[in-house]
């Protein structure tokens, strides 16, 4: 063999078994947890809940689980254990689609949980891509087969994550290696379960949500230029459809677990909104939510709760940073009603609070604050 | 396909290198066939729609390029035929690329309601510019008769296809024709391994880690503060070039494999002393293409320095429309043009540097130069001009400035790159690559006495591929 042509078995040979190191080094460290809970480093944790939570859902230990969309990242699981009296797991997505929230849901139900408390928008139920196709859920990995763990395993940026986790369990550059992991360019900046996805200390909340921004959201989608999307890909049948796949299917399956889901507390001006620049949005969510309304309480294991006629939370605009987003005082409160039964549905009369919450829309007044 | 994914590296690749280096033991026409036909498959696993647009070209330049070659009638047809050639050329560009463009114009400017929809053949750029430079210089009879398989394969070779290096068939065809070539070349495939593994990582490493910081300026919800817009401007002035550089290499890697010499794009561009420097260092072939096709034609310097200004205004305002139907571009490519006017006119009109101030007045000028081509790249980026002034109005608004851990922090990462960038040698420099003398690797010395530099690049090409995530494509595709 020519001198070039071992060079380039060398070479080849070199990379390979770089590779090889780099995928045992993700794997003793483990940096998601998906093979066992961290022992040997530090765990932590990163704000993506979608690769993160494939990692929670195996090393946490849990009773309940917490699902929900933006309206339900900032919770505590701390303060849901305590107001609730269980054990709980956040699993919340930004900005999730039923598809990814069912998906992710049943992979913790595989652990036997005794409650799903789930924060349901409507919006969830519109078309998302399949779980297959969605570049930003690493599908596989949750369902543990070989192409998720090589994909994990075989991953720089899990190497990379890897050996940074590793340099911070080395006393001498802990300190400036934690400094530098700000979780935008290193994705596992966060030491306690807790804290993922909670708003940082120190974070301004009267400056971030305060009636100024509510309304000046407001005026955004009512703008005639926007107001057309605010019925977009709200196809009552297709919604139906999706709910019918991804709630119904899944409670039905589980009969010993008991589903908590409620419908969040978004700012009144969210359904003025519609009333005002879109009315067929507005009657379009009228008819699909009575719709799960009705057919949420037919199952025994469901308790549905629907905070949106919570008028003294949702007439107050200084409790959003936007329509719908409630600012973590809220998020105390949701968990305080949960606990007291507060504006549980009557399953003899499932559309009531829709009914309710239907007159204040049409009662309200939009003032300038 | 990508070259930054698994099915490129480890099946498509070397089906194509066994494929010709096994043909060539018997032919000097079939590897060139095989490579052409493997270029197709290639592209059509991701634009099947476009390839018949893609071999129609290739049939109607080839055949203008054929009658300008062999028939010589009086100028004026011949000019004729040439004209016809490039209109068509044109034509066909126009209407995938500024159809949408120029129908919203309209349609803001007159509300005619008129709304063009036109998907974009990947790669029409670059096949485009390619052989409208081979009709020109087949007009200028500076064009030899070439067969149809080696033209065939020159507009096609799936290294350049889709987002360049810009080919010269004087350069290409006769590689392709030439027998040593197709023969195996165990060294000619490490120092091509190695430029692709350099390159890999400058794609999976480098250009797609500091995305994030990218978004921090760009992002669709970002309102950033004096400091994270310059991060955000740096970021991407580092991302743009690590991402298209990355590719040109990964293209002269795969390239050289086969035992063909590709031309250079990038010679450390952020280390240019002036904006004219800038563009003999960046996007090289394209600075060619534009001055030899367009600048030059249109009476470069040879008429004066007003119509010289004129001349380098029209070249990058056109050179800014071939990036992207968007005035982002327009306004990007505008404003190198004044940079370069500015440049011509400093040159001759500025005052001479005295020899002790020569080593300040140098780093000055890099200074100068690379803060104007991050504020020229502001406009590339944006995804409208209301974006872009946005960004531009925090980058010149040092009232609000945020700089806690997480900028701090940011701005050590862009430091890294910026290091890289301004002082870590380039590929050809690390390699010895000589595209005109058609040499690499000789500078190093014989591999057995540098295990050290093999077993460096071993590891750069496995962290390449490990960096291999999701679907990234280069950034340069979409031009």
């Amino acid at each position: 063999m020519s001198k070039p042509a071992k060079d380039l078995l060398r070479f080849l040979g070199a990379s390979g078994l770089v590779m090889l190191l780099a995928v045992a080094l993700t794997f003793v460290v483990d940096p998601l947890q998906i093979f066992r809970p961290a022992r040997l480093f530090a765990a932590m944790y990163s704000q993506d809940s979608r690769m993160q939570d494939a990692g929670l859902i195996r090393s946490q230990d849990f009773d309940t689980v917490f699902m929900g969309t933006s309206l339900a990242i900032h919770f505590r699981q701390s303060d849901i254990d305590r107001v609730l009296g269980v054990r709980s797991l956040k699993l919340s997505l930004n900005g999730s689609t039923s598809v990814e929230q069912n998906f992710v849901l049943a992979a913790a139900l595989e652990r036997h949980p005794r409650r799903v408390l789930w924060e349901m928008d409507d919006w969830i139920f519109r078309n998302g891509p399949d779980i297959d196709s969605n570049v930003y859920l690493p599908a596989d990995l949750y369902r543990r087969n070989a192409r998720g763990l090589a994909s994990y395993l075989f991953s720089g940026s899990m190497a990379r994550e890897s050996a940074w986790i590793l340099a911070r369990s080395i006393p001498l550059i802990e300190k400036p290696v934690a400094w530098l992991t700000t979780g935008v360019l290193f994705k596992f900046p966060i030491a306690r379960v807790d804290d993922i996805n909670v708003l940082r200390p120190g974070f301004d909340v009267a400056q971030a949500y305060n009636a100024k921004k509510a309304m000046a959201a407001f005026r955004h989608i009512t703008d005639p230029v926007r107001s057309a999307y605010l019925a977009d890909g709200a196809d009552y049948h297709m919604q139906v459809g999706n709910f019918e796949r991804d709630m119904a299917d899944l409670i039905a399956a589980n009969p010993d677990v008991t589903f908590t889901i409620y419908y969040p507390s978004y700012s009144i001006l969210q359904w003025v909104a519609m009333r005002d620049a879109s009315p067929r949005a507005f009657e379009q969510v009228y008819n699909f939510t009575a719709y799960v309304s009705r057919r949420l309480t037919s199952f025994p294991n469901v308790r549905l709760y629907d905070f949106r006629e919570a008028k003294d939370v949702t007439h107050d605009l200084n409790n959003y940073a936007d329509v719908i987003h409630h600012s973590p005082a809220i998020d105390l409160k949701v968990l305080s009603w949960l606990a007291e039964g507060k504006y549980l549905v009557d399953r003899g009369a499932p559309t009531a609070s829709l009914d309710r919450l239907k007159a204040q829309v049409e009662a309200y007044r939009v003032e300038e604050p | 396909m990508l070259f930054n994914s698994y099915p490129f590296i480890f099946l498509f690749l070397p089906i194509a290198l066994s494929g010709y280096f096994a043909l060539g033991r018997f032919s000097n026409l079939a590897p060139v066939i095989w490579l052409a036909l493997a270029s197709l498959g290639f592209y059509a696993v991701s634009n099947w729609q476009f390839v018949a647009l893609l071999l129609a070209s290739i049939a109607f330049n080839y055949l203008v390029g054929r009658l300008l070659i062999t028939y010589r009638p009086r100028s004026g047809v011949r000019f004729a035929v040439l004209t016809a050639g490039v209109a068509g050329d044109l034509l066909v560009l126009c209407y995938f690329k500024y159809a949408g463009f120029l129908a919203a114009n309209l349609n803001a400017m007159f509300s005619t309601g008129l709304s063009v929809s036109v998907l974009l053949p990947v790669g029409i750029s670059f096949y485009t510019f390619t052989q409208i430079a081979f009709l020109v210089d087949a007009y200028r009879g500076k064009v030899a008769h070439y067969a149809l398989p080696p033209y065939a394969l020159f507009v096609t070779y799936f290294p350049h296809l889709i987002a360049g290096p810009i080919l010269h068939h004087k350069d290409m065809i006769p590689q392709f024709e030439a027998a040593e070539s197709k023969s195996l070349n165990p060294h000619l495939i490490l120092c091509g391994l190695m430029i692709f593994a350099i390159g890999l990582f400058k794609k999976t490493g480098l250009a797609d880690g500091i995305q994030p910081l990218v978004l921090l300026a760009f992002g669709s919800e970002a309102s950033p503060s004096f400091d994270q817009a310059w991060i955000g401007a740096l970021a991407y002035t580092f991302q743009l070039y690590f991402d298209f550089s990355g590719y040109s290499d990964m293209a002269i890697g795969i390239s050289l494999m086969f035992g063909i010499f590709l031309p250079l794009n990038f010679n450390s561009p952020y280390r240019a002393s002036s904006i004219i420097d800038f563009w003999r260092r960046w996007h090289m072939t394209l600075s060619q293409f534009l001055r030899d096709y367009l600048y030059i034609p249109l009476g470069g310097n040879r008429h004066g320095r007003l119509l010289r200004y004129v001349n380098l205004m029209i070249t990058m305002v056109l050179g800014g429309l071939w990036h992207g139907a968007a005035w982002t571009f327009v306004a990007w490519g505008a404003l190198h043009g004044a940079y370069l006017c500015i440049n011509h006119a400093w040159n001759r009109f500025g005052p001479a540097v005295a020899p002790r101030f020569a080593r300040a007045a140098d780093i000055a000028a890099w200074v100068l130069t690379f803060l104007a081509v991050v504020i020229a790249w502001v406009l590339f980026r944006a995804d409208s001009m209301a974006s872009a002034l946005s960004v531009l109005s925090k980058m010149a608004d040092p009232t609000q400035i945020i700089f806690g851990r997480g900028e701090m922090a940011n701005t050590m990462f862009v430091m890294v790159y910026a290091a890289l960038a301004w002082f870590a040698p380039n590929t050809q420099e690390i390699m010895g690559y000589d595209h005109t003398k058609r040499t690499v690797g000789e500078t190093l010395g014989a591999w057995s006495r540098r295990p050290a530099f093999l077993y460096a690049s071993a590891v750069v090409l496995a962290f390449g591929i490990l960096g291999i995530q999701q679907h990234s494509e280069f950034i340069y595709f979409r031009f």
